[in-house]
């Protein structure tokens, strides 16, 4: 039979706590960003917390792919590379063309209060099997002369799902 | 060795071991739903399990910091159509009119066929025909585009909207077109559209209140060779 085709969809969430370099990048100059962006929804300054706008002007649903436009530069340094999701042998190896960026929430005069969100999505992958709590899965086809297909251990974990399944080649 | 001695060390192993056995079964690992987000990089997991493999490979990326990727002059992108080099000179009303460098100035407009650019989801698009300078000394910002087409109940249009350089808002404004005789618009003719049902200046909504034309740029050039937009926009800084 034929193993099924997915898609997984890892969500990398970022706040003022992050350490890392490339984390506190994203964090502050989606922050810096959304302050510039935010204007043109709030000309009169009356709203502060990120989702008190949303709630009084609809239209900044906008700001999740106008701030996120913003970050793009940072985003191609993983050189499509998923970022902390490893495979059993400690390796990350999932590659990811299309992203969502999300904004969770923020406030406009307090960075500590900036929260963001990532969507990686996946290159289609082969799913195996499940041999919990792992997926066995393949990023590859088998191998054409010898049959072979590599294959990675993938343990579930919070923040990583299955997004989409394909249908099978006919 | 004396006999006691043996035998507690034995009791020794074999408390110990099951303890061993169990720290990799299978129910720590299921994930659960009160997880703290431990969003430290490249080296750790988000996990609430026991025995999640952490990724131990070189760290990185190590990035520089990157202007945002709006910063750009040239903001076509993949969209096509006539060329368009825009000119926007910006003036402090506060300061006698004098040139006003160092103001950000983010300009966004439609594609030939009256489509904005959404959601950035993929690494190669950024947003389309979305762009943002920096006056120079001269308070001017140049940016290379496409002829804007037109949609439904608008006039053609260019958005701006112009920051001082640290990030307050001075000005949001559009940038308004000539449409008598000879004019770029009539010369472009909404692309592949035309301009039936198009909204004239007079009757757009935004524009139709100023009757100045403050808002209505300088427009130059030909289909064959491109076109030239100039505006100066005065904000008070």
């Amino acid at each position: 039979m034929q193993p099924r085709r997915i898609i997984l969809c890892y969500r990398k969430l970022l706040d003022a706590q992050a350490v890392h370099p490339w984390d506190k990048l994203v964090v502050s100059d989606s922050y810096r960003e959304l302050r510039l962006q935010a204007q043109y929804f709030n000309p009169q300054n009356q709203y502060r917390t990120f989702g008190e706008l949303l709630y009084h002007v609809p239209a900044a649903e906008r700001l999740h792919g106008l701030v996120g436009g913003a970050v793009v530069g940072y985003l191609r340094q993983l050189n499509g590379l998923v970022p902390d999701v490893a495979d059993n042998l400690g390796r990350r190896f999932l590659k990811f063309e299309n992203f969502r960026f999300e904004l969770i929430n923020s406030d406009l005069h307090d960075p500590s209060q900036h929260r963001v969100a990532i969507n990686f999505f996946t290159e289609p992958l082969f799913w195996h099997e499940s041999i919990p709590p792992f997926l066995l899965v393949s990023t590859t086809e088998p191998e054409a002369t010898s049959g072979e297909q590599l294959t990675h251990l993938l343990q579930l974990q919070p923040f990583l799902s299955i997004h989409a399944l394909l249908p099978s080649a006919p | 060795m004396e006999r006691k001695h043996f035998l507690k060390s034995l009791f020794a192993g074999a408390i110990t071991a099951p303890a061993l056995l169990t720290a990799c079964g299978k129910d720590d690992v299921t994930p659960s739903s009160t997880t703290t987000t431990t969003t430290t990089g490249g080296t750790t997991t988000t996990s609430s399990g026991s025995c999640t493999v952490i990724p131990t490979e070189t760290e990185g990326p190590y990035p520089t910091h990157t202007p945002s990727s709006y910063v750009r002059s040239d903001i076509r992108e993949d969209r096509t159509g006539y060329a368009l080099t825009i000119k926007i000179n910006v003036t402090n009303t506060a300061a006698n009119c004098a040139a006003l460098s160092g103001a950000l100035v983010d300009i966004w407009h439609c594609d030939k066929d009256g489509n904005y650019s959404e959601y950035a989801s993929g690494l190669t698009n950024v947003h389309f025909l979305r762009g943002r300078q920096t006056t120079d000394t001269n308070g001017q910002v140049t940016f290379t585009s496409i002829f804007p087409g037109w949609y439904q109940g608008r006039a053609t249009h260019i958005h701006v909207h112009i920051f001082t350089s640290s990030g307050t808002s001075l000005k949001i404004a559009q940038i308004a077109f000539p449409e008598g005789t000879g004019s770029a618009v009539l010369a472009v003719n909404g692309y592949s559209k035309g301009l039936t049902g198009y909204t004239y200046y007079t009757k757009d909504n935004i524009f139709n209140d100023d009757s100045t034309g403050s808002e209505i740029a300088t427009v130059t050039g030909t289909t064959t060779d491109g076109f030239v937009l100039t505006i100066t926009l005065p904000v008070a800084a």
